[in-house]
């Protein structure tokens, strides 16, 4: 037991904060739960329906396969970006003139709205006006990624990367430089290698940055919307269609609030598993006990 | 006049301690590191802690106040100072915040960093301070708040030798004419000679013993406070091994662990040692297997085998003394120490 | 095993007005324990920085066995560090920490897997830290890690030289007595050189078979801790070395000259200097004996440090004719009482250098 002195006015300072989280997400969450076990014709008529929509949602084929390309294209994206950030963070100066300008341009893709990031890209990989688009296509690549699902995929994910190595970067960049400079004094004595040095002093160093990088990415990238959207709008056809699209036809086109409920309370558990995945690793680094050093 | 009453410094432990720090005088809290030194402190300053207890000032309880009420002022043992303030500034900390008068303020600032020697660095920021000079930094800090208690926390640690001799001394001339109450906790039982009115001795947690430095080191209550006062630990043997020398003093201390694990142990301080051909009639001896020497300069520490135990010998000046050898070791009966039941 | 040569080595920083080390001569013999003793900002951290490759010099050149290595790295010059901290791979067990060494550098030592395990095992016999050998560092204390920190250094049989900054600090202060034996044991076991690097005097003296005590980034005096004790090449040593250190009292020309003359003090002596253990305190007010150098003064404190015989022992310190004097000794007289202090032995310096010892008959 923590023997503090007991401040009860603390907790004035939690309401404002509770307040807003109830109204901006308790009590909507609740809504969609209660919607998605009714079946809504109009404003009057609903009727219970139990676990209908679950049912008739994971079953439904048009909703796996989005999970499917959602899986897809999460697990890409991270494999991509978790080594670039590192290989990217290694290359950054520890201290220096150039580090502090190196680290703002590193953090300027984190910077942009979402929505003008798929902008960007949407024009850039343009075959007639984009940069990208008509430079690739110039090489005698036939480019074009409205029409091709292939390379409406390659650009999503180059998109992404471009978007959000940064994020792991910095994060790798601070774990780096948590290394007291003994440590590779030492390995360098020893006669290590540059990869001996990478995998003995860093790594250990970077693993519970990583989980957190991870599991960042992966939640994140499991709810992406408006970037595919603004990109692709799905296209060409379903190909690059992932689940909060999907979700979002459903429930705005479409007016389904119904199953567009189900799916919400099945996308919303899906990330709640992530993130307790992620509350648990980072409780267990944090019971690990830091470097204790003493003198100067 | 500082009481503190069932103080639980882990929260494992189930009975509580009391003890009464007198004002003016200086208590050295000794103990081995993680004894509870450290929570102690926390406890008396407010900090969050393990530790629980009730604290009252002259009559007064401290319990419900928050650190900011109580007047006790700390110094810790990493040099803790405010890094964007200057010297004048950080000494000047305290007052302000209670609100003093500009012209007390300059007046105690600059009085306190002539009596630390920062007369000259006020102007400078901490980090351009050598370690010594941040420490003074906070001890006048610490001693601008005027509080009635002030608490040092290994404070000299962090130190180089030379310096700690030096500011350990500093410190108690500095802290001898003032009322203040204050509380030094320390490892090495020299700073409890030289700064200790009052000791108090700790071991996971327990009060072991308390009284003056010279009582505690000549009465020991157990073997765990015996060891605290001597640097290296005090030196033992099973008291079968006095048998045949006219020793049968045995007013011996009841110390439960050395009862149940050894029998019967006799101790005696590795100061108390010397080397002698033969013991006198007011000493008894005991057979040293030398293995290794180790000396300072001005002492000489021999290590070997006596019976069982690994014993160290302390003597003054250097010995010509070489390994492998068998001496006999001797020591006065008045400073052999019974531990065990009778 | 290698013998180190300093020749003239000094060290500035780019852009500093001072140089961090003085020009700095100095031979450490194969397989000697070397210790270097000085306070902080003595210039010790760049000296070790010099030899472990970190820094290059601005001026002079490091020699392994007769070798220039200045220009080398620190790998190539096949030493070890030890740091004040346990410096350990995390992931690794004991037994792969103590393996690395040799097995990084496999291609160039030729060893097989069977002799790294055989040395590993020498190692942590020599250490007694077998029983840790299949655990990872973060199932040990802090005095197991430091233990196989040094494993690590000892590991390579063909080490040139082992350097210790500090090591002891971050262990607590009852195992250092430990640490300190286990390392002075394989040092002489293993025949390695090692320099050892500290600010406390315990350490060095006890470790080393010479010191390089240090100040204001010059070596005052290189000789043996026996040597560094009695005889102080400079005042400095003298006040650094001991606990506390030498009292030193100005010669003033025409006081006392009988006495100091019949002891042989030469007539340009300026100072005297003796240890607090070199000396006595006798009560009263006058000197018991003329012929010997004594003043008188008052008692302002005792420093009690424990009891020989039953009676208080520890450090006096004496306010009066020659300043202020501290007598290590029989706590003689309490707070105020008048006493004199008479010296058994003394040296004599000069311009801040060792002239001679006189003793008293």
């Amino acid at each position: 037991m923590i023997n503090k002195p007991y401040n009860n006015r603390a907790w004035l300072g939690v309401l404002p904060v509770l307040l807003i989280v109830a109204f901006s997400a308790v009590i909507p969450l609740m809504t969609v739960v209660n919607y998605s076990v009714q079946d809504i014709l109009d404003f009057n008529s609903r009727f219970y329906v139990g676990l209908d929509w679950y049912r008739e949602t994971l079953q439904d084929p048009r909703f796996i396969e989005a999970f499917g390309r959602q899986v897809l294209f999460s697990l890409s994206v991270l494999a991509i970006e978790i080594p670039l950030g590192i290989l990217v963070a290694r290359g950054l100066p520890k201290n220096g003139a150039w580090t502090s300008v190196l680290l703002i341009l590193l953090a300027i893709p984190l910077l942009i709205p979402w929505n003008v990031v798929g902008t960007i890209w949407q024009i850039y990989a343009r075959s007639d006006i984009g940069l990208l688009g008509v430079g690739l296509n110039e090489l005698g690549l036939a480019f074009n990624y409205t029409s091709n699902p292939t390379h409406a995929w390659l650009t999503l994910i180059a998109m992404d990367v471009w978007h959000w190595t940064s994020l792991v970067a910095l994060l790798a960049f601070a774990g780096l430089t948590s290394v007291p400079p003994a440590y590779y004094q030492a390995a360098e004595l020893d006669g290590a290698s540059k990869w001996q040095v990478f995998r003995y002093v860093e790594m250990p160093r970077l693993g519970g940055v990583l989980v957190i990088a991870v599991l960042l990415r992966l939640m994140d990238s499991f709810m992406i919307y408006t970037e595919p959207f603004v990109l692709t709008g799905g296209g060409p056809g379903n190909a690059t269609t992932f689940l909060s699209q999907y979700l979002a036809t459903m429930a705005v086109g479409q007016f389904d609030l119904g199953p567009a409920a189900a799916f919400s309370v099945i996308y919303f558990l899906f990330i709640l598993l992530f993130c307790w995945i992620f509350y648990n690793s980072v409780m267990v680094e944090d019971a690990e006990e830091p470097e204790g050093q003493r003198r100067d | 006049m500082l009481r503190i009453q069932n103080v639980l410094l882990n929260p494992g432990l189930n009975c509580g301690f009391d003890h009464d720090f007198l004002p003016g005088k200086m208590t050295v809290v000794l103990g081995r590191n993680q004894a509870g030194k450290t929570n102690l402190c926390r406890l008396i300053a407010g900090l969050s802690t393990q530790a629980s207890g009730d604290l009252s000032l002259h009559g007064q309880s401290m319990n419900n106040l928050n650190p900011q009420k109580r007047s006790v002022a700390v110094v810790f043992q990493a040099f803790v100072n405010y890094p964007n303030w200057s010297v004048a500034q950080n000494i000047a900390s305290p007052m302000v915040a209670a609100n003093a008068d500009k012209a007390y303020i300059q007046y105690r600032v600059a009085e306190l960093a002539g009596t630390l020697g920062l007369g000259d660095l006020l102007e400078r920021m901490p980090n351009e301070l050598s370690g010594g000079q941040q420490q003074r930094l906070a001890i006048a800090r610490a001693l601008a708040k005027e509080a009635q208690v002030l608490l040092l926390d290994e404070p000299l640690v962090n130190l180089d030798y030379k310096l700690r001799e030096a500011l350990a001394l500093e410190l108690r001339s500095l802290l001898e004419a003032s009322d203040t109450t204050v509380v030094y906790t320390t490892t090495d039982p020299k700073d409890a000679f030289t700064l200790g009115d009052d000791l108090l001795l700790l071991d996971q947690g327990k009060k072991l013993q308390s009284g003056a430095p010279l009582a505690v080191y000549q009465k020991p209550t157990g073997l765990a406070g015996a060891n605290l006062m001597s640097d290296p630990g005090i030196n033992t043997f099973p008291w079968t091994a006095l048998e045949g020398q006219g020793f049968s003093q045995r007013g011996a201390v009841n110390d439960s662990l050395a009862n149940e694990e050894k029998g019967d142990l006799g101790g005696v301080r590795p100061e108390h040692l010397f080397f002698a051909d033969r013991a006198g009639e007011d000493a008894v001896s005991f057979k040293l297997q030398v293995s290794a020497l180790e000396t300072s300069g001005d002492e000489t520490f021999v290590h070997g085998m006596v019976g069982q135990e690994l014993w160290v010998v302390r003597c003054p000046g250097m010995l010509n003394v070489q390994p492998g050898q068998e001496l006999t070791v001797a020591a006065a009966k008045r400073d052999i120490l019974s531990f065990g039941g009778v | 095993m290698a013998n180190i040569t300093l020749e003239e080595l000094s060290f500035t920083y780019p852009g500093a007005a001072q140089p961090t080390l003085l020009p700095i001569s100095v031979e450490i013999k194969d397989g000697e324990a070397f210790a270097l003793l000085g306070a902080s900002g003595a210039g010790k951290t760049t000296l070790l920085n010099l030899l472990s490759g970190l820094l290059v010099p601005t001026t002079g050149r490091i020699l392994f066995d007769g070798v220039d290595v200045s220009e080398q790295s620190g790998s190539q010059r096949n030493l070890a560090q030890v740091f004040q901290f346990p410096v350990l791979y995390e992931s690794l067990t004991v037994a792969d920490n103590l393996a690395f060494p040799l097995s990084a550098r496999k291609a160039d030592n030729g060893l097989s897997g069977s002799d790294i395990k055989a040395r590993v095992a020498k190692i942590a016999g020599e250490l007694d830290i077998e029983h840790l050998l299949k655990r990872k560092p973060k199932a040990l204390s802090l005095f197991q890690k430091q233990l196989v920190a040094i494993g690590r250094a000892l590991v390579r049989p063909d080490v040139s030289v082992v350097l210790l900054d500090e090591p002891l600090t971050a262990v607590e202060p009852r195992t250092k007595w430990q640490l300190r034996q286990s390392l002075k044991r394989l040092q002489q076991e293993l025949g390695v050189t090692m320099i050892y690097v500290t600010h406390d005097q315990t350490e060095a003296l006890t470790f080393a078979d010479r010191v390089g005590v240090m100040a204001d980034g010059n070596i005052l005096q290189t000789a043996s801790p026996q040597e560094v004790y009695e005889h102080p090449a400079q005042e400095f040593v003298g006040f650094f070395i001991g606990s506390p250190g030498m009292n030193f009292v100005d010669i003033t020309p025409g006081a006392g000259d009988n006495v100091y003359s019949h002891h042989g003090v030469a007539s340009t002596a300026q100072r005297l200097g003796f240890r607090p253990e070199w000396a006595k305190l006798v009560k009263g007010a006058v000197a018991p004996e003329l012929s010997k150098v004594s003043w008188s003064g008052t008692v302002t404190l005792n420093q009690v440090l424990g009891t020989q015989d039953g009676q208080p022992v520890g450090i006096t310190t004496v306010m009066g004719d020659a300043g202020e004097l501290k007598v290590r000794g029989p706590i003689t007289g309490a707070s105020g009482d008048k006493v004199v202090v008479v010296l058994d032995r003394f040296i004599s310096f000069s311009n801040e250098k060792y002239m001679a010892s006189h003793y008293n008959d």
